[in-house]
C-alpha cells in the first residue's frame, strides 16, 4: 500500500531499488510506502516486524546498510495533513545509510497511546543506545530491553518530556528559575556517579578501581562535557560519557519560530560552522517549497561554507596541537582565523553567526571589492599551512604522541555512525560533496582527502588537507562567480521580492503576510544532508502546511562521535584520551542541540 | 558616588547568598577625611586595588559559542596580556574572575554555582553575551534566563556573541570598578562588608552620541 505523505507536487516515480528488494523478501503487506519530498525511500512497518527487517538490512542483504544514521520520533497527535499515513499518536523514525549503495532508507513505526513503548534495537545497532535514550527523554516513549534507559539531555531530576506537543516551549511559561540551597544539594546529589547503574564493578579481588570525574568543565573537554573514567592505575578500564549540559532545545524552537526566523538558530548548532549550518536547513525548506535557486546563489553559498570549514578546521588544528602538548600553533592559527573572519565579516556583516542564507537566496549580494579580499586570503593561507606542516604535523614529538593512538577502522566507524573526517581517516572516501553533490558541488574540482591509519594523527592530517581543498574550491568560486540575482524569483522566497508590491494590492497583501507571518510551506516531509565541518549534518522537516514547522529534527555528527568514545578508548591511558578527544573535533552545541 | 554594600549571608535560602544595601562611599566619612589614618587607609586601598585590577586572572571556563570569541581575545591579534589577564587558570581556586561565556543551562547551573563557590575572594563575575545576560534568543525550557538568577554579576557584555573587542571593553570596565572598591584590608581589621561603586550604565552614558549618528556605512562595498 502506498500513502501519500505529501502535498500533490511530490515525486511519485518508480519505487526505489531497496524498496523492491524488501518487497520481494517480505512481501508488500507488512509495509506502507510513503512518498516524501526528499525522495528518501520511506516505509512504515509494524513494530513486531521491525527487528527482522533491520537485521535483514544490516546483515543479510547484499551491499548492506551498516550505519544507523539517525533515530528520532514525531509527536503526531496534532498533525492535520497526514494524507492517508497509518494512524499514529507517535512515530519512531529510523534512518539507515549504506555507503556501498550510497543510499538511505527510512523506516517508521506507528505507535498509539499517550506513553507508548516498542522494542529497543540496541542489540542490532549498538549506537541506537543514545538515540533511544534521547527519544525517551524528550518524548516519553519507552524502549523495552534497552540496557539503561536514562535521561540523556535533561537533568535526572527533570519532570516531563519537552518535545511532546502539550509541553510548553518557553522558559517564561514556567516559574522563574531560582537556585535554592536545597535544590543545589539535590542536583549535586543527582550528579553523583553510580558505577553499578552502568554495570561497572568497583574493583576486582586484587584491586579497587578509581572513578575519575572529568568535566562537565575541564580545560580539555572542549565544552560542557562530562566523562566518568573507571581507572586501574592510569589505565582506562571503561568510561561513561555524560552529555546534555548544552541542550538548548533547538528542535522545540523549530516548532515555535517561523520558517524564516529559525535560520539564526541553525548557526548556533555547530557554532564553529557559521552559515554552513544554514545550508541543510535552507535546502530542506527549498525542497518543500519547490524553489530552484540561481547559480550565483549556489556559488556564494559554497564559497562561504568553505570559508567556515577553514575557520573551524583551523580552530581544531590549533587546539589539537595544544592538547597533545604544542603550545604555540594555536596562537598562529587564531591569527589566521581572524583574517578569515575579516573576509566573512566584510561579506556578511557578522563574524561567527551571520545567519546569512535565506529561503531562496542569500541576504544580500556580494559587496563590491569582495574578490580582492577573498583573493588575498587564498594567497595568504597556503603559505601558513606549509609552515604549520613543518612546525606541527612533521614535528617528531607530536607524531610520536599521536600516531597509533585511539585507532578505529571503517567498520567500527560505520557501526557507531561516524562520518566526516573521522570516517575518512580510516580509508573510506565518503564525502557527500562528491557522493551526493548538493548546491552545485558537482561543478567544482577538488579531491577528497583520506588517510588509512584511523588514528588521532590521521584525523588531523585529513583535516589539514581538507583546508587546502577548501581553498581550491574558494579559488574556483572566485574565478567563476556567476552573474545574476541573489534571490530566486518564487513566491515563497523569503523575504519576498519587493519590486512588484507597489503595483497592485494582491502582491502587496502577499508580501505583507510573507513578511509579518512568514511564508506558508506546503505540507510534506523533507530533509537534506550536507558534509558539514564535523561530519554529516542534516535537517528533517515536517510541514503541516503552516508558517511554522510541525517537527524539526536535527541530526548532528558530534552526537554520534561522542557515543563512540568508550569503545575506542578502553585500555588506553588518560593522556591518550585527551589526545583522542582533541582529535574528534566536536562542540557541545552540535551534540546536545 | 553611590556604593552598594554586600555582606555574605550563609543562612540565605537561595543563591546568591548575600545581602545588599545602597550606601555612600565609606571613605567620604568626616573621620576618614580629616584623620591621618583615614588617608593612610585610602592610600592602602588604592594600592591594593591597583594591584588587583591589573592582574585579574580569568578562570578557563566556557559554556558555548561566546567562549570562542573570549578565547579569541587571548590570542595575538587582541592580546589580553596588555591588561594583565592572560594568565588563564584551569582551577577555580586560582582564578579571580569567572566569565560566564555562553548559555547557562538548568542542568549546568548547579555546576556553575559549585565552581563559583570554589573561587576565593576577592572574586568577580562577568556575564558575556545575551544568553548569559538574559537567556538571549533562547527563551526555552532548558535555559536559565540570565546567569544573574543565581550569581552576582559585576559586568554585562552585550552581543551574540560579543566581539573580542567588546570582551576587552568589559574587562576594562571591571578594572575601573575594582579600582573603586572598598574591601576589608584584612579579615581582622574593620568592617567585613564589600563596598562596590555603582558604575554608570554605558547605555545612558553613550546615548546622545549614538543617537546623533545619522549616516551609516552602506553594505554595498567592503
Ligand atoms: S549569546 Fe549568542 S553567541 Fe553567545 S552563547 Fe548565546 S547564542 Fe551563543
Amino acid at each position: 500500500m502506498t500513502a501519500d505523505g505529501n502535498a500533490p507536487h511530490a515525486d511519485k516515480g518508480t519505487p526505489h531499488e531497496i524498496v523492491r528488494e524488501l518487497f520481494s523478501r517480505f512481501g508488500e503487506s507488512p509495509f506502507v510506502l510513503q512518498n516524501t519530498v526528499d525522495r528518501v525511500p520511506t516505509l512504515w512497518v509494524d513494530q513486531s516486524r521491525l527487528g527482522e527487517v533491520l537485521r535483514y538490512l544490516k546483515n543479510t542483504i547484499s551491499r548492506p546498510f551498516k550505519m544507523l544514521y539517525d533515530l528520532t520520533a514525531v509527536d503526531e497527535r496534532l498533525r492535520k495533513n497526514r494524507f492517508g499515513l497509518p494512524a499514529a499518536d507517535f512515530t519512531v523514525v529510523y534512518q539507515l545509510l549504506s555507503i556501498e549503495r550510497n543510499a538511505d532508507i527510512r523506516l517508521k513505526v506507528a505507535l498509539t497511546g499517550d506513553y507508548p513503548s516498542l522494542p529497543s534495537i540496541v542489540g542490532i545497532y549498538q549506537n541506537a543506545n543514545w538515540y533511544e535514550r534521547e527519544v525517551w527523554d524528550l518524548f516519553g516513549i519507552t524502549f523495552n530491553g534497552h540496557p539503561n534507559l536514562q535521561r540523556i539531555m535533561l537533568p535526572r531530576t527533570w519532570q516531563g518530556h519537552p518535545l511532546r506537543k502539550e509541553y510548553p516551549a518557553r522558559a517564561t511559561e514556567f516559574d522563574p528559575f531560582a537556585l535554592t540551597v536545597a535544590k543545589q544539594d539535590m542536583e549535586q546529589e543527582a550528579l553523583r556517579f553510580n558505577p553499578e547503574e552502568w554495570g561497572m564493578k568497583r574493583g576486582t579481588a586484587e584491586e579497587d578501581f578509581m572513578f575519575l570525574n572529568l568535566g562537565p568543565n575541564h580545560p580539555s573537554a572542549h565544552g560542557a562535557f562530562r566523562l566518568v573514567l573507571q581507572l586501574d592505575g592510569e589505565e582506562i578500564v571503561d568510561c561513561v560519557p555524560d552529555i546534555g549540559y548544552h541542550h538548548r532545545g533547538a528542535e522545540k524552537m523549530g516548532e515555535r519560530q517561523s520558517w524564516h526566523t529559525f535560520i539564526p538558530y541553525t548557526d548556533r548548532i555547530d557554532y564553529l560552522g557559521g552559515v554552513m549550518n544554514n545550508l541543510p536547513y535552507i535546502l530542506a525548506v527549498e525542497k518543500l517549497a519547490g524553489i530552484e535557486v540561481p547559480d550565483r546563489v549556489k556559488t556564494i553559498r559554497i564559497m562561504l561554507c568553505e570559508f567556515f570549514r577553514i575557520t573551524s578546521h583551523l580552530l581544531y588544528y590549533g587546539t589539537y596541537c595544544q592538547d597533545v602538548g604544542a603550545m604555540s600553533p594555536v596562537f598562529f592559527m587564531f591569527v589566521d582565523r581572524q583574517k578569515a573572519y575579516d573576509v566573512i565579516e566584510a561579506i556578511t556583516g557578522f563574524r561567527m553567526h551571520p545567519a546569512w542564507f535565506r529561503i531562496g537566496g542569500v541576504a544580500h549580494d556580494l559587496p563590491q571589492g569582495w574578490d580582492r579580499l577573498v583573493r588575498d586570503f587564498v594567497e595568504y593561507l597556503p603559505k601558513r599551512l606549509d609552515e604549520y606542516q613543518k612546525a606541527a604535523l612533521e614535528n617528531s614529538i607530536l607524531k610520536m604522541r599521536s600516531r597509533g593512538v585511539a585507532k578505529y577502522n571503517t567498520a567500527d566507524a560505520l557501526e557507531w555512525g561516524v562520518t566526516g573526517p573521522g570516517l575518512r581517516a580510516t580509508g573510506s572516501d565518503f564525502d557527500l560533496r562528491k557522493a551526493r553533490p548538493y548546491s552545485g558541488y558537482e561543478n567544482f574540482d577538488f579531491e577528497v582527502p583520506t588517510a588509512t591509519g584511523g588514528d588521532v594523527y590521521d584525523r588531523c592530517v585529513v583535516r589539514v588537507e581538507e583546508m587546502r581543498q577548501s581553498i581550491r574550491i574558494i579559488k574556483q568560486c572566485l574565478e567563476n562567480m556567476p552573474a545574476g540575482p541573489y534571490k530566486a524569483d518564487h513566491p515563497l522566497t523569503c523575504p519576498p521580492p519587493k519590486e512588484r508590491t507597489l503595483q497592485d494590492i494582491e502582491t502587496l497583501i502577499t508580501h505583507f503576510l510573507g513578511v509579518s507571518w512568514g511564508p506558508v510551506m506546503p505540507a510534506g516531509e523533507s530533509s537534506q544532508m550536507i558534509e558539514a565541518t564535523k561530519g554529516i549534518n542534516s535537517y528533517h522537516l515536517i510541514s503541516d502546511g503552516s508558517t511554522m514547522s510541525y517537527r524539526t529534527h536535527i541530526r548532528t555528527p558530534s552526537f554520534a562521535h561522542l557515543q563512540q568514545i568508550p569503545s575506542v578508548i578502553k585500555g588506553a591511558m588518560i593522556p591518550d584520551l585527551i589526545a583522542y578527544i582533541a582529535s574528534i573535533d566536536f562542540v557541545m552545541a552540535d551534540v546536545d542541540r | 558616588m553611590e556604593y552598594t554594600l554586600t555582606r555574605i549571608d550563609t543562612d540565605g535560602p537561595r543563591y546568591p547568598q548575600e545581602q545588599r544595601e545602597p550606601v555612600r562611599d565609606p571613605m567620604e566619612d568626616q573621620m576618614h577625611r580629616s584623620i591621618f589614618l583615614g588617608k593612610l587607609e585610602d592610600m592602602l586601598k588604592g594600592t591594593v586595588n591597583w594591584g588587583r585590577k591589573n592582574s585579574i586572572w580569568p578562570y578557563n571556563f566556557g559554556l558555548s559559542c561566546c567562549y570562542v570569541e573570549m578565547a579569541t581575545a587571548f590570542t595575538p591579534t587582541h592580546d589580553l596580556a596588555r591588561f594583565g589577564s592572560e594568565v588563564i587558570r584551569a582551577s577555580p581556586r586560582q582564578a579571580d574572575v569567572i566569565v560566564i561565556a555562553g548559555t547557562c543551562f538548568q542542568k549546568m547551573a548547579p555546576v556553575v554555582q559549585r565552581l563559583y563557590e570554589q573561587m576565593l575572594e576577592p572574586k568577580w563575575v562577568i556575564s558575556m553575551g545575551s544568553c548569559a545576560n538574559s537567556g538571549g534568543m533562547y527563551d526555552i525550557y532548558s535555559v536559565v534566563q540570565g546567569v544573574d538568577k543565581f550569581l552576582p554579576v559585576d559586568v554585562y557584555i552585550p552581543g551574540c556573541p560579543p566581539r573580542p573587542e567588546a570582551f576587552l571593553q568589559g574587562l576594562m570596565l571591571l578594572q575601573d570598578a575594582i579600582g573603586k572598591e572598598r574591601r576589608p584590608l584584612s579579615w581582622v581589621i574593620g568592617d567585613q562588608g564589600v563596598y562596590k561603586a555603582n558604575m554608570p550604565s554605558q547605555r545612558d552614558k553613550h546615548r546622545e552620541e549614538r543617537m546623533a549618528v545619522t549616516k551609516l556605512r552602506t553594505p554595498d562595498s567592503v
